[in-house]
């Protein structure tokens, strides 16, 4: 994977003596860091800019976050949801994904940032969680970035993993496109935390997941991180349909299950592309010889246009099919699908929300 | 002068800036197919915006150019048809250029309408599909006026659904005859 590094460290004064910005000093010895006062200026500077989204991810910004960490996933309306929380401890990532929501999510704040009170987002979950004991709670960290992308530089995974380590009604999800582990090796985790990838076959990466880490090193890092006492979950998200996707993809399940041992494996999840209308006009101007644009996508009842109904069940079923070939028992779910979808996919679909977070968590 | 000509069309026609811009940054040949197209069916900016965008991703898909596509062989004789007008043209074009780009969902719809129709159905009993097959359902209508009528309705709605076109449109709408 080509290493990612900032070419300049903004940092917002005040946030100097977290542990957060002495990871990126003894990391980064190299890179200039720029003190300011308000990070506006920056801000507006980059919103003034063309193409803001990908000059922002250019340089880091260290800044306080003054709102909420913690806070429900959004799903999507009508869909099936699985009851996950989110803790956003940075904002945009490094990667540039063709077809990365974020395009759009954060067009109006598209530094790419990292916030420094970190203690402020464990006392917040902490303060959840033990309010709440009969509810266990399944968080992750990669909803606007990468779990673990920047961890060598910030270290974050060093307070989290422990943290979540410690605590009874709580699982930790890190989801990544990295194969940034290192931090992850000499912590432990307590069956506490899964480490989970976005996997796609290398020739869809090569085209659409720009600056990732590939998909051998992917699975390499999830392999190192089993052997660490890591679960593992793995997101075949978004699924691309293309002329000999049914090779690519069939080949690519064979080989993360030859690989990795599917007992420790906590869930498997499916989606296939899905975009806005307004993401998609983002695309076609950012990367304007994507093919993702060409797919027989038909605007949904929830805003997001996707493959055609029976094509994306067909494409459902067929995965979920070399997923059952090779493991029976992994626990597979669909992200942001319809109730119909489950039941021509699956047999069933779950009642709410809560049966599907609870399946998950007797899962895992 | 195709340049000065698009501004000038877009301007009469309220067309927004950045579907402007896209247009402008075609090739000289396609800018003049978009316009010829554009004049000749006096469209707005929806309908330019759904042209730009079926024709881009066509021509990304298959490596034609926005040209060849405009004026390929599935609308140029609904162009070049003098019996029809404006209205008519605009709707068949578009229709032809849908079935262009979403070519399985158009041939899925397509079966689906052809077994529907060879069922032979009364005016008392419809089926219908979602726009786009979305949801996979196969929705159906009754009316009638009294009980008894009803009654002789669900009869047979249950004979119907002993006919292989049933089983056919759900073969398409669950995906299991997608290709």
């Amino acid at each position: 994977m080509r290493v990612y590094q900032p070419q300049e460290v903004i940092v917002e004064v005040g946030t100097e003596q977290g542990s957060v910005f002495k990871n990126l000093k003894r990391s980064l010895p190299n890179i200039p860091f720029t003190f300011v006062e308000d990070p506006q200026s920056y801000l507006s500077q980059l919103q003034s800019s063309e193409d803001p989204l990908g000059k922002g991810k250019k340089r880091l910004l260290l800044t306080r976050h003054r709102g909420e960490f913690l806070k429900k996933c959004p799903g999507s309306d009508g869909a099936v949801c699985c009851n996950y929380f989110v803790i956003n401890f940075a904002s945009n990532c490094p990667m540039d994904c063709s077809y990365c929501y974020l395009q759009d999510y954060l067009a109006h704040n598209p530094a790419l940032k990292v916030f420094s009170n970190v203690e402020d987002l464990l006392e917040e979950a902490h303060k959840l969680f033990s309010r709440q004991r009969r509810f266990f709670f399944r968080v992750g960290t990669g909803e606007i970035t990468d779990s673990l992308a920047l961890d060598p530089y910030i270290g974050f995974s060093e307070q989290i993993v422990p943290f979540f380590a410690e605590q009874p009604n709580a699982f930790l999800e890190l989801k990544t496109k990295s194969d940034c582990v290192e931090n992850l090796l000499h912590l432990d985790p307590k069956e506490k935390v899964v480490v989970s990838w976005s996997m796609n076959p290398q020739r869809v990466i090569d085209q659409e997941e720009h600056l990732t880490a590939s998909f051998e090193e992917r699975l390499l890092a999830a392999y190192r991180c089993q052997q660490a006492g890591y679960k593992l979950g793995f997101h075949f998200d978004p699924i691309i349909e293309y002329s000999g996707w049914e090779e690519d993809y069939r080949e690519m399940v064979e080989r993360i299950f030859a690989v990795v041992d599917y007992r420790r494996i906590a869930w498997v999840s499916m989606g296939v592309l899905r975009n806005t209308p307004n993401l998609k006009r983002i695309m076609r101007q950012r990367f304007p010889s994507t093919r993702l644009l060409s797919g027989e996508q038909v605007l949904c009842p929830d805003g997001k246009m996707r493959y055609f109904h029976p094509l994306r069940v067909s494409i459902y079923r067929k995965m979920l099919q070399w997923i059952r070939s090779a493991s029976p028992t992994v626990f597979v779910y669909l992200c942001m699908e319809s109730r119909e979808v489950w039941e021509q996919v699956f047999g069933f679909s779950p009642s709410c929300e809560k049966e599907l977070g609870n399946r998950m968590v007797s899962a895992d | 002068m195709t340049d000065k000509a698009i501004l000038e069309y877009g301007k009469e026609r309220g067309i927004r800036n950045q579907t402007l811009k896209r247009w402008l940054n075609l090739p000289e040949s396609d800018q003049s197919a978009l316009l010829d197209l554009a004049h000749g069916l006096r469209i707005g900016e929806n309908h330019l915006r759904d042209f730009l965008d079926w024709a881009e991703e066509i021509s990304l898909r298959d490596g034609l150019s926005l040209c060849k596509i405009i004026k390929g062989e599935s609308i140029e004789p609904i162009w070049s048809d003098p019996r029809l007008g404006r209205g008519d043209k605009l709707r068949r074009i578009k229709e032809a250029m849908r079935r262009q780009r979403f070519p399985r969902l158009m041939q899925m719809e397509r079966e689906i309408q052809k077994r529907i129709r060879a069922m032979g159905i009364g005016s008392q009993i419809q089926f219908s599909v979602p726009s786009g097959l979305e949801g996979g359902t196969l929705t159906v209508h009754l009316s009638s006026t009294s009980e008894p009528d009803l009654k002789k309705l669900v009869g047979e709605l249950g004979e119907l659904l002993e006919r292989s076109e049933i089983k056919e449109i759900f073969e398409y709408l669950s995906g299991r005859a997608v290709k």
